[in-house]
């Protein structure tokens, strides 16, 4: 188990007009299963890159149980990725695939064996040691690309799009062993997606990264109730926005005033921006609700099986809402209706 | 169905006409004169022994023995350092930096050169009187440019060597450049993060990826200076010889009756060549097989 920092990490290259990751920082704790997240082109590999050593930073560290790691090669990092498209060794079995890295630690031959046996038992592949890559599905090989880097027992192991290359089902039945596998091993792992389902569904963690910035680093509920700015949030699928002024302990918008809870009122300035998720949006046709509680006109009704959502216009700003269908009230286009912010469920952000 | 297949056939008959007439026609023909079938100077019988005479007959068998033996050494020396010379070359400019156009430029500009000027350029760079015997000399390393090494018209074929190391690593070189760049560096990536030193990763993951495409040039490249007479003739000694010289000295040869022996090394060589190409697909095909 190790714990990872990255302190003030900076990479540029010749050929981006901004740098490509940007005073990162990062601390990481033993035995986490993080998820770099963002779309594609924003520095998440090259953050893995420079973990590893492939990528040298232009400044600040790495800094592993205590140690830079930016004097030691590679090799000696003890750090592993697993790429995203598994480059098991065409010209080896499974097996020697597998044992590759104990090879190159120059370990007998009889302790590799051994170790192998375990590895493929533990990625429940016990009996394609003699397949050749090409003679492997997608999902094996992807279990053969992770038990060749467990092998060795890293202090952290990386993954690159570890799912993306997978179809739907044997994306389900690999996460599932990534999480068992992590959760046996406790190895401190970092795994780069631009999927945030993916990453919500596995990581304890989520660094969520745009044009090589750090936006926010915390867990996958945070973003949802509570996203540190209206990037993060509108990733995670945030679409209510409304500008907020603060005002008597409570927060005065276009739509009236509303009554927030949320802890950090104290830090927020005087221009602000709420959301709440349109999951968490209540509608009535009668106004029921005590508080925060909006009068406004159906814009459209979309049926979308489990659920179905509304947009609501409210003094000129459309909200959305989505609604669980079983026992839903029945409220059309253009019907008048009271739409309840709760104030648990609101989140206030600077501008 | 069948109006199909008779376009095919037709579309195909005419350049299988000319292969077979100019190739088959050609080396039948030669195989012929080999067999002492001369029809010209009225020798009609058909045997081995232009094959016995050029390799066991007393006039003979030492100066082919020696040259099957100067030719195999040639061959296999030149291919070697030639593919070494490119592996390395191609290793190190694949990555990108300043002058890798200029570097690549380099290392390929003498794939258009012909053989023949190559040679003569060994001989204006490497022989006694060449420019690096001069520079040698000029600066003092050596007494006089007859001190310098006999790299030209020597009895190891070295200047021979020379010459196709020159000339086929940029052979080598180009295929090389090719496979290193469609392989990227993630296979080294991989291996560096899961252990492997820099030999490591050059023994256990650059050679074997790059290793049948070099074995498969390697092939082209034996098989060529194992049969070309052109360098040989120009930088090589008169004994040892290199066969294809030798065979080509039986054609030059007033009597018409040496042709036989002409053809029949002519034959041989072709043969040598043909059994290591059978053992090149051979060894692929098991190599298939076992995959």
């Amino acid at each position: 188990m190790s714990k990872l920092n990255i302190k003030n990490l900076i990479k540029s290259f010749p050929s981006m007009d901004r740098p490509a990751v940007n005073n990162v920082n990062l601390d990481i704790e033993s035995g986490e299963l993080v998820a770099f997240l963002g779309p594609s082109g924003c520095g998440k590999t090259t953050i893995l890159k420079m973990i590893t050593g492939l990528f040298q930073p232009d400044s600040g560290d790495i800094i592993l149980d205590e140690q830079s790691l930016l004097k030691i090669p590679t090799e000696k990092r003890g750090v592993v990725m697993v790429f995203q498209n598994y480059l098991l060794f065409p010209y080896m079995n499974v097996n020697e695939n597998v044992g590759f890295a104990l090879k190159m630690k120059n370990v007998d031959k009889n302790t590799i064996d051994q170790k192998v046996k375990e590895m493929l038992e533990l990625v429940k592949l016990p009996d394609i040691g003699l397949r050749k890559p090409k003679q492997l599905s997608g999902g094996q090989q992807q279990r053969v690309a992770l038990a060749r880097a467990l092998i060795s027992n890293p202090r952290i192991l990386l993954l690159d799009e570890p799912l993306s290359n997978l179809d739907a089902h044997l994306r389900d039945e690999m996460r599932e062993l990534i999480v068992t596998i992590q959760q046996k091993l406790k190895v401190t792992t970092i795994f780069v997606t631009h999927d945030q389902e993916e990453a919500v569904l596995l990581a304890d963690k989520i660094a969520l990264i745009f044009d090589g910035e750090l936006q926010n680093f915390t867990s996958p509920k945070n973003y949802y109730e509570k996203p540190k700015n209206i990037k993060a949030a509108k990733f995670f699928g945030g679409v209510n926005f409304i500008n907020a002024k603060k005002h008597n302990d409570n927060l005065s918008t276009n739509i009236g005033t509303v009554h927030y809870k949320g802890e950090n009122y104290t830090d927020l300035n005087e221009d602000n921006i709420i959301t709440i998720r349109p999951e968490n949006i209540k509608l009535s046709k009668n106004n029921d609700f005590n508080d925060n509680s909006f009068k406004g006109l159906i814009k459209s009704v979309i049926f979308s099986g489990t659920h179905t959502r509304y947009k609501i216009i409210v003094n000129n700003l459309e909200l959305e809402c989505s609604l669980q269908s079983v026992g839903l009230q029945d409220i059309k286009t253009d019907d008048t209706i009271y739409v309840h912010l709760p104030s648990d469920k609101i989140w206030a952000m600077n501008e | 169905m069948g109006g199909e297949r008779l376009k095919i056939i037709l579309s195909l008959t005419p350049p299988l006409l000319i292969i077979f007439t100019l190739f088959f026609g050609g080396i039948f023909y030669g195989f012929l004169q080999s067999l002492g079938y001369q029809p010209a100077i009225g020798k009609y019988e058909i045997n081995f022994s232009a094959y016995y005479n050029v390799m066991f007959s007393e006039r003979y068998a030492k100066l082919f023995w020696t040259g099957l033996g100067l030719n195999l050494w040639v061959s296999f020396a030149s291919t070697f350092l030639a593919a070494v010379f490119a592996l390395f070359g191609a290793l190190a400019i694949r990555k990108t930096f300043f002058a890798k156009t200029i570097c690549n430029f380099i290392y390929s500009l003498n794939l258009p050169m012909p053989h023949l000027v190559v040679a003569v350029g060994i001989i204006f760079v490497f022989s006694q009187s060449g420019l690096l015997a001069r520079f040698a000399s000029q600066i003092g390393l050596i007494g006089s440019p007859g001190d310098f090494p006999v790299l030209v018209k020597d009895k190891y074929g070295l200047g021979i060597i020379l010459a196709y190391i020159w000339k086929e690593a940029a052979f080598f070189f180009i295929i090389l450049m090719s496979v290193l760049q469609s392989l990227g560096e993630n296979f080294e990536e991989l291996a560096q993060s899961l252990g492997a030193n820099r030999w490591q990763r050059f023994r256990y993951v650059i050679l074997p990826l790059v290793m049948p495409n070099l074995f498969s040039a390697s092939i082209i490249v034996f098989a060529f200076s194992f049969g070309a007479y052109e360098v040989p003739a120009l930088l090589g000694v008169i004994y040892p010889q290199m066969l294809p010289v030798m065979a080509f000295e039986f054609f030059l040869n007033p009597d018409l009756n040496a042709r036989s022996e002409g053809m029949a090394l002519s034959i041989i060589i072709a043969i040598i060549v043909m059994i290591l190409v059978v053992f090149y697909f051979w060894l692929t095909q098991a190599k298939i097989r076992k995959d």
